[in-house]
């Protein structure tokens, strides 16, 4: 395993109270591999993202336990100056909203350039040669004009691109891209997706992709980790997952959404509203909208049942959500 | 169809751009809408799909009166409403409402829910009087499945979805019957999506609603409308009834447009023929001559520089019929093979795991 999260805790203290972010989440990727991580607003996906890379805010955010071994090192054990090194050189994150994750003052070549200067002690004329031949790689036509330009001068897509660019300029092991083309129109998430997979072919990296959208994982993820109020409920490769969900949560998700080749009917709703996190439901967290629900989903916690070797499941009655 | 309510025709909406401060001269305009003819019949929903920029929220404004239009007209039942002011443009507007994208930035922070969906009131008293408001507004807080003693609470105590039912409220409090819904759940997480939707679909039988419901996300679109416009840099390429467009579609950006929407199945992947476009949208300062798509098309010639093509029937699916004649502004319209899923795979809905979707 090229990443291997363990267990990982993460709360927030807020002026109203303890927000439990994540609650003993694990999960792994493998070199060359993808794994979506998939989840509504507010189940986790990005703060564990946040504490893989080191750039959780603390405080508020705390890390109450867990582990996450990367290339065999537990880096929640290291220190800060070590872990600079990793980040960005060993993994790199993709955000979603490339404007904001951009410095509106520096020039584009500036910015993919810094990671040389900074990571790799290269000169700025040697930087700015790097960052032209990245820009070429993720395919910004004129790249030699445009490494002058600021990101305001470029389209949502082509900012999309500078950020892989950046992300993938040290040839990191691993990437976790949150959310990479949620702000994109259809005609350019398809385009960036699929240079985004390409390169990770190319590379061999690791890809962590963080996105609610299920279309998208359909389409690139091997396998899919499914999160719902700070813990995994469950996880599987790709296939099985669309074929015959484990979890009521996921096939709630996976039967709301309306399908481009079928005109539907009513739509399924998963009823009530995804919970509160300084106020998670006891017992199995998805039990006041689960249609499959009994007395012992309000008091035991289901762990994540062994479905088969490769798939888990964090559902007490797994068995009947798969015949169903 | 049904008589129409609403017929649009030209509908421009340019904005000037100008250089000077004292002798300010316009140096050119952001052609937001450009030319764009439309209908809707009582009871129907008109679906709007098309990239950022391609004018479909100017097309909303602009039929709510937010906008006042460059040029063309906007007529309900019959009467120009861009030429109206005063009272009859106020009555006109009691008819057509709105529901907005965004659940937090559209709803008052410092006002109570009673106070956002009874406000309409205070504009046409005449639907409600005063003493009748807080009852009316219960029964509206009910109908979009909300508690009715919710009444004095304030946004920030509801959640996304509960607040877009508080925009649909308001929307519905004065009977209009027409609502324009300007990307209503594109803010909303999956699951509380689909419970918005079937509102939606709910209230529109239950009250005889038409809607115009503008969307970036062509699968719910294709789920809620009956006919759908795509437009593009202004302009509508092609419209027609949902199947039409969906499983016929014959103009190139329609089909670009529908085979890069990822789709829920990774059996497909592999036998998915996909279009990639390359490059981005033109600046709508700048429209290129001819056929607006031209700089992107793949199948784009001389011609397509020269003559603007018109939204029509193309002559020769007008003599074959069937689901491939309808509107589309091209001058090579074709059909391609559609391809969702994998060759010998396609499941009916029934049979699929899952039951329904």
């Amino acid at each position: 395993m090229l990443l291997e999260v363990r267990d990982l805790h993460v709360e927030f203290h807020t002026r109203d109270g303890v927000a439990r972010a994540v609650n003993g989440v694990s999960y792994g990727v493998d070199a060359g591999e993808t794994l979506a991580v998939l989840g509504e607003s507010g189940s986790g996906k990005s703060v564990t993202a946040q504490a893989i890379m080191g750039i959780l805010d603390i405080p508020p955010g705390r890390i109450t336990g867990g582990e996450v071994v990367f290339q065999g090192r537990d880096l929640l054990k290291l220190r800060e100056d070590e872990r600079r090194r990793i980040r960005g050189a060993e993994m790199a994150m993709i955000f979603q909203d490339a404007l904001s994750s951009l410095n509106p003052v520096l020039t584009v070549g500036d910015q993919l350039g810094e990671m040389f200067t900074v990571h790799r002690g290269m000169s700025r004329k040697e930087a700015r040669a790097r960052a032209i031949e990245l820009m070429d790689r993720v395919r910004i036509p004129a790249a030699r004009e445009r490494v002058r330009q600021y990101p305001h001068q470029f389209s949502g897509g082509m900012r999309q691109r500078i950020m892989i660019a950046m992300a993938l300029a040290l040839e990191p092991a691993l990437i976790i891209a949150d959310e990479p083309t949620t702000a994109l129109d259809v005609t350019v998430q398809a385009q960036v997706m699929e240079l985004l997979a390409e390169l990770q072919r190319e590379y061999h990296m690791g890809l962590i992709l963080i996105t609610h959208d299920l279309g998208v994982v359909a389409d690139v993820a091997d396998r899919i980790a499914v999160m719902y109020a700070g813990r995994i409920v469950e996880s599987a490769p790709v296939h099985d997952i669309y074929k015959a969900p484990a979890h009521p949560y996921t096939r709630g998700l996976l039967d709301s959404i309306p399908r481009l080749d079928q005109k539907g009917q009513e739509l399924y709703a998963i009823r009530g509203l995804p919970p509160n996190l300084m106020n998670i439901p006891p017992g199995c967290a998805f039990h006041p909208r689960c249609p499959l629900a009994r007395d012992v989903c309000r008091s035991d916690e289901p762990p994540l049942y062994e479905v088969s070797p490769t798939r888990g499941s964090a559902c007490h009655f797994w068995r009947e959500c798969l015949d169903e | 169809m049904s008589e129409p309510i609403l017929e649009v025709e030209g509908l421009v909406k340019h904005y000037p751009l100008t250089r000077g401060v004292v002798f300010r001269k316009q140096v050119g305009a952001v052609r937001a809408v450009d030319g764009v003819d439309f209908h809707l019949g009582r009871g129907e929903t008109l679906g709007i799909v098309g990239e950022s920029g391609c004018g479909k929220s100017t097309v909303a404004k602009t039929l709510v009166n937010l906008e006042r239009p460059t040029a063309g007209s906007i007529r309900y039942k019959g009467e120009d409403i861009t030429r109206l002011s005063g009272k009859a443009l106020k009555s006109v507007r009691r008819n057509i409402q709105m529901v907005f994208q965004d659940p937090y930035t559209s709803l008052n922070p410092r006002m109570t829910v009673g106070d956002i969906i009874g406000e309409p009131y205070d504009i046409h008293p005449e639907v409600a009087p005063k003493g009748d408001r807080r009852r009316k507004v219960q029964d509206l807080l009910d109908v979009v499945g909300l508690n009715p003693e919710y009444i004095n609470r304030y946004p920030h105590q509801f959640s996304g979805g509960q607040r877009q039912r508080i925009g649909i409220a308001r929307g519905l409090a004065l009977r209009p019957e027409i609502i324009v819904a300007d990307e209503p759940v594109s803010a909303l997480d999956v699951s509380v999506q689909a419970q918005v939707i079937n509102l939606m679909d709910r209230l529109q039988s239950e009250f005889d609603l038409a809607y115009i419901f503008i969307a970036h996300d062509l699968s719910i679109v294709r789920h809620i409308s009956d006919r759908v416009a795509v437009m593009y840099l202004g302009r509508i390429v092609e419209t027609g009834r949902d199947a039409e467009i969906y499983d016929h579609p014959t103009h190139p950006y329609t089909q670009a447009l529908l085979s890069a929407v990822p789709v829920p199945d990774p059996e497909a992947r592999e036998h998915r023929e996909r279009i990639i476009l390359s490059g981005d949208v033109p600046s709508p300062t700048n429209i290129p001559s001819g056929c607006r798509f031209r700089t992107r098309c793949w199948k784009a010639q001389e011609r397509c520089a020269l003559e603007v093509p018109a939204l029509a029937v193309p002559a020769w699916f007008e003599a074959a019929g069937g689901p491939a004649a309808h509107d589309s502004a091209c001058h090579f319209a074709a059909t391609v093979p559609i391809r969702r899923s994998a060759p010998g795979q396609v499941v009916p809905p029934e049979e699929r795991p899952g039951g329904t979707v």
